[in-house]
């Protein structure tokens, strides 16, 4: 494929950046949130580590194809909450497949068919994995996000909604030090 | 003076109707053409029906299957938060199918559903749920942006939706 110039490429590519960031914190994050898992939880912290490469290989090649040079991941991230126990690892999971969510949304909302079909899988995946991790549902993932720590709409049913994406609290990039 | 103004615009307002009576004569196409909806709006109208079928889904199930209610009231609660987004699309006229959520019409798919066991009830919601997700993106191409993300988030929804049913259903 060559690169498109143009509006819609470049709307194209800061999706497919935006997408690769999120998966770049989430193989991050879930380094971190296996650490302090044991068990199934720690199995299931392990395929999602795996799944979080993979797909961060898929963007980094779909980046690549459209001529743009894939932003590459922080040597660390700050996360948004202290991790030092399997309740806060679980919660970080949740905190990384909701900033996916909305992160693979941004794709959705794309005029390609193709990158919106793609975006569209990859909102499920990561809503699907939430929803693992958090034992409930959300009625709009990638849209209506709770916050950190909170187990959002669906466990109170209360319908109460956060504001859109980013969801806040997400590991951001460590600044670099000096 | 503000007679005379008066008198301009009692003939002006003369002017008109002379003008609408021809185009009448001409037919309704004269006018111009009526506003056609966008493009967004029946796909909006196709996500509220699948909504509505599921919503009268999760209605069946719960008065054959009381037992579930602590489990489905929160997944149906959510169809209800979608169903009012999607309305939030559009402006749909009283009376009109899609004002209607729970309509008879909306049966469920392959007939009546099988529901002598909560597990069996599960299976079938679960069903529901997996076509329902997969139906709100039948037309994600033809949506505008916006419509297409709501409609990919209410998809992914519907897809946890089927996994927590399944959960529930492995565990009896």
């Amino acid at each position: 494929m060559t690169a498109r110039p143009g509006a819609p490429g470049r709307a194209a590519v800061a999706a497919l950046q935006a997408a690769l960031a999120a998966e770049n914190s989430a193989v991050y994050g879930y380094g971190v949130a296996g650490a302090h898992l044991a068990g199934a939880r720690r199995a299931a912290a392990v395929r999602n580590w795996v799944a979080h490469q993979n797909a961060r290989d898929t963007l980094t090649a779909m980046l690549g194809a459209r001529g743009a040079e894939p932003v590459p991941a922080a040597a660390a991230y700050e996360l948004p909450f202290a991790v030092h126990g399997a309740a806060s690892a679980v919660s970080l999971a949740i905190v990384l497949e909701d900033r996916l969510s909305a992160a693979y949304l941004g794709l959705v909302g794309l005029s390609d068919p193709a990158l919106r079909a793609f975006g569209a899988r990859g909102v499920r995946a990561a809503a699907l994995r939430a929803a693992a991790w958090r034992g409930s549902t959300l009625a709009f993932p990638g849209l209506d996000v709770p916050a950190p720590g909170q187990p959002g709409p669906a466990t109170t049913g209360s319908g109460a909604t956060a504001p859109a994406s980013p969801p806040p609290g997400s590991p951001t990039p460590s600044q670099p030090g000096g | 003076m503000t007679r005379d103004a008066t008198r301009r615009r009692v003939l002006a307002a003369g002017a008109v109707t002379l003008s609408l009576a021809a185009a009448g004569c001409r037919g309704l196409a004269a006018l111009g053409t009526p506003p056609r909806a966008a493009p967004g709006v029946a796909v909006a109208g196709d996500a509220i029906a699948v909504e509505a079928r599921l919503i009268a889904h999760y209605g069946a199930v719960l008065a054959a299957v009381p037992a579930l209610a602590g489990t489905l009231r929160p997944l149906l609660a959510q169809h209800h938060d979608h169903l009012a987004r999607l309305r939030s699309r559009l402006i749909i006229a009283p009376g009109s199918r899609a004002s209607h959520p729970a309509s008879p019409s909306a049966s469920p798919p392959g007939g009546a559903p099988v529901l002598g066991s909560p597990a069996a009830a599960l299976r079938y919601l679960r069903d529901a749920e997996d076509a329902a997700a997969a139906a709100q993106l039948a037309h994600l191409a033809a949506a505008p942006p916006s419509l297409a993300q709501l409609l990919a988030s209410i998809s992914a929804s519907e897809a946890t939706h089927a996994l927590i049913l399944d959960g529930h259903r492995r565990h009896r």
